[in-house]
């Protein structure tokens, strides 16, 4: 199509025009662009891509450490852990050593305290008065353990 | 140019080559030692659940534990001086020390079991120091060419590098004796560190207590984690708590209370419990003789158990008030039916007798139980109609087990069929000729206190689940109608003339300021191998009486004198007093009973 209509208009034309328009087309024909050479510098680009690569590997190399060096912090702070647990642990037991109802009454008897007495109660609500308080009676609790037991010199019991 | 690639081509060969050995020629085997080489296996350990009382005190209680062991290998050459330093700082014998880091042959031994963790741990740092200065020592006697001083310190070095920890876990009994005979106690666990139940509910509720142990699997560089590396982790399960209705601070006075007791009256052995009424809870159980928990090698193996459930007796008098407390609920008899006593009754095999000398007198029901008189007691009985007191005495549990968690119960014995004849009955009435546990005693006597309600005692908490599969526990409490309301309440009335100053058989069992309902009883004890001999003294109450709170058993076998009141009351008493006051229980402020124990 693009080549009947050069054609078509050139048989309408007069002979005298027909030379112009010959020189016309002869000047619009297309040739191809000539390759540009880039002049583009090379030296950013690769300077870019190394720092990236660079930093890529040293950071790599950093989280590891980091890594491995949260490693080491968890491994010495589960160590602490665990003995501080077990001094924990060792405290509680004194503690419970201290509580130990025996230890108390032992050091209540030397300082001369006995089992109380019956008290008194007084209802707020009433304002009534029950019970009958005594004086602790002053009896001494027989604290002192069993001596070690003679195996065998006990009589078996005798359930049937 | 072309050298070069040639060169290439020959390196690579060689890589080639590796590659296939690797990865042709049995790859499973080097990947397993790659694995093998990196990978740590650790046993996460279960914690073994306490044993706590009802307020959450610990009765027995896990702690980390590690054991010491040596190399005798690499410690034998400067034995000496290890165990010098070991027995110092663990407590342990130096020559037994001595002969282990000597061992020949072995590349183990213990040299501590159950040292705690903290102790452990602190020992194995100092002679880790030890260790790294004698190898500073060795480097720089090396740099001098002083060869005598660096084998010298190379060998100490080594020595204290021979000494190791493994787990070794701990259970601790932090009241010693306090509850020994229900807790029981863990033997030297085995080598791996497991748990090894000896007694008690630690052997009762093993499984319960004891959870299932993890396993970590992770590689390790160098000592530590690989953060990116293989972990696979299964979690431990820890074991339950065992909560039991046990109060500690009473269970530790009612334990001294009866030694103190049995002591003074020359007995053999005792057993007191102390029961909240309403709920069934056992909040103290004590047996005496005991032992302690922490160190049980000391103890006699007999007093391992807990004598309440795996003894039985004949209750004696006590019982009494159950005949009667069914008498009043059948409609036989009331507090004030009148009954004429003689000072012996003939029966079809032998008299009997009561045990205080008496022509005939006139008692009230009232009457013979506060004077505690089997003559009139059987004169009563015979009012049963035939198996009626059989009936009475099942409901009330007398015969079975109170499966309340204690391995071992013994059922009792309440005569069947052929053997119930009207003698067994007579004797049964006033406590002989049957056997009983004194948690049956105790929970029968409880039916009484709980208007006729019996309820199960229980030492759970909540619930538990025993080792042979029985789910124990107070959630599972269940109770029974055993007599009327109005004749456990006439019962009460009369037993709280028991402690009457003038007419009963044990004043000393009175509480100042409460209302108390008691019955002593003072049975002759079977013998082994028939016959009787010695005697079984014992004292049962609650109080208040009009609204009891706590019903407490106290049992001595064989004193060498004394009878229930004079023996079990006081310890009775004191053992109220202080449940009263230890639970702010206030006194009803009712008047006391005051029916008549005499007749005209």
């Amino acid at each position: 199509m693009s080549s009947s209509a050069p054609a078509s208009v050139r048989s309408r034309l007069s002979f005298p025009a027909r030379g112009l328009a010959e020189a016309a087309v002869q000047r619009a024909r297309l040739t191809v662009v000539p390759r540009r050479r880039s002049r583009a510098p090379k030296v950013p680009f690769v300077t870019l891509v190394s720092l990236l690569l660079l930093a890529g590997v040293v950071g790599l190399l950093l989280f590891n450490t980091s890594m491995q060096q949260a490693a080491f912090t968890t491994t010495s702070l589960e160590d602490q852990a665990t003995t501080l647990a077990a001094r924990q642990q060792a405290l509680e037991d004194e503690i419970e050593e201290l509580r130990d109802p025996q230890r108390l009454a032992e050091a209540a008897q030397r300082v001369g305290m006995v089992p109380a007495g019956p008290p008194q109660f007084l209802d707020l609500g009433t304002g009534r008065v029950v019970g009958a308080a005594e004086a602790a009676a002053g009896e001494r609790l027989d604290l002192t353990p069993d001596t070690n037991p003679r195996p065998g010199t006990r009589r078996a019991g005798a359930g049937r | 140019m072309r050298a070069g690639f040639v060169v290439i081509a020959i390196v690579l060969s060689f890589f080639g080559a590796r590659l296939v050995q690797l990865q042709g020629i049995d790859p499973e085997q080097y990947a397993e030692m790659a694995a093998a080489d990196g990978t740590v296996t650790v046993v996460l350990p279960a914690q073994r659940g306490d044993i706590l009382d009802r307020n959450g005190e610990p009765l027995a209680d896990s702690a980390d534990g590690l054991m010491v062991v040596a190399d005798p290998a690499m410690t034998a050459q400067r034995a000496p001086e290890v165990a010098k330093f070991l027995s110092t700082r663990l407590a342990v014998d130096y020559f037994d020390t001595l002969e282990r880091l000597r061992v020949e042959d072995t590349r183990f031994q213990y040299i501590a079991r159950q040292v705690p963790a903290s102790l452990a741990m602190e020992v194995l740092d100092e002679a880790e120091r030890r260790a790294a200065d004698a190898k500073e020592d060795a480097e720089e006697a090396r740099k001098d060419k002083d060869a005598e001083a660096r084998a010298e310190a190379e060998a100490v070095a080594s020595a204290y590098s021979g000494l190791a920890t493994r787990r070794d876990p701990v259970r601790v009994y932090p009241g010693r004796d306090v509850a020994a005979n229900l807790v029981g106690f863990l033997g030297t666990p085995n080598p791996d560190g497991s748990a090894k139940p000896s007694a008690g509910f630690e052997a009762t509720f093993n499984s319960y207590l004891a959870g299932t142990d993890g396993e970590a699997r992770y590689q390790v560089g160098a000592g530590h984690k690989i953060p990116l590396g293989d972990n696979t982790v299964t979690e431990a399960v820890d074991g339950r708590d065992l909560r039991t209705t046990l109060d500690r601070d009473l269970q530790w006075y009612t334990q001294r209370v009866l030694r103190q007791t049995v002591r003074q009256s020359g007995g053999e052995s005792g057993i007191a419990v102390v029961m909240d009424t309403r709920t069934g809870d056992i909040l103290a159980l004590a047996d005496d003789p005991t032992y302690d928990a922490s160190k049980p090698l000391e103890a006699d193996k007999d007093d391992y158990n807990s004598r309440a459930m795996t003894d039985v007796y004949e209750p004696g008098s006590v019982e009494k008030v159950l005949t009667v407390g069914a008498l009043i609920d059948a409609g036989k008899v009331t507090a004030r039916t009148k009954l004429k006593v003689p000072g012996r009754l003939m029966r079809q095999d032998r008299p009997i007798g009561d045990w205080f000398d008496h022509g005939l007198i006139k008692l009230t029901l009232a009457g013979v139980i506060a004077k505690s008189s089997n003559i009139g007691t059987v004169l009563a009985a015979d009012r049963f109609e035939d198996g009626q007191l059989r009936d009475y005495l099942t409901r009330f549990g007398i015969g079975q087990k109170t499966d309340i968690g204690v391995g071992g119960e013994t059922a009792g014995i309440l005569p069947d069929g052929s053997l119930w004849t009207s003698q067994t009955e007579d004797r049964i009435a006033f406590g002989q000729a049957l056997s009983v546990n004194a948690v049956q005693m105790t929970a029968a006597v409880n039916a009484i206190a709980n208007g006729g309600v019996r309820v199960d005692p229980s030492l759970v908490r909540g619930t538990a689940t025993t080792t042979k599969g029985a789910e124990v526990g107070t959630d599972l409490t269940t109770t029974r109608r055993v007599i009327s309301e109005d004749a456990a309440r006439q019962t009460a009335m009369m037993m709280e003339r028991v402690l009457d100053p003038d007419e009963g058989s044990a004043p000393a069992a009175a509480v100042p300021g409460y209302r108390v309902a008691g019955k002593t009883g003072t049975a002759q004890r079977a013998a082994e191998g028939g016959g009787y001999e010695g005697t079984t003294v014992s004292f049962a109450g609650f109080a208040p009486a009009d609204d009891p709170r706590f019903t407490i058993y106290v049992v001595v076998q064989d004193p060498k004198s004394g009878g229930g009141g004079s023996v079990g009351g006081p310890a009775f008493a004191k053992l109220m007093s202080y449940a009263l006051r230890r639970y702010a229980v206030p006194p009803t402020g009712t008047p006391a009973s005051r029916l008549p124990v005499t007749w005209r």
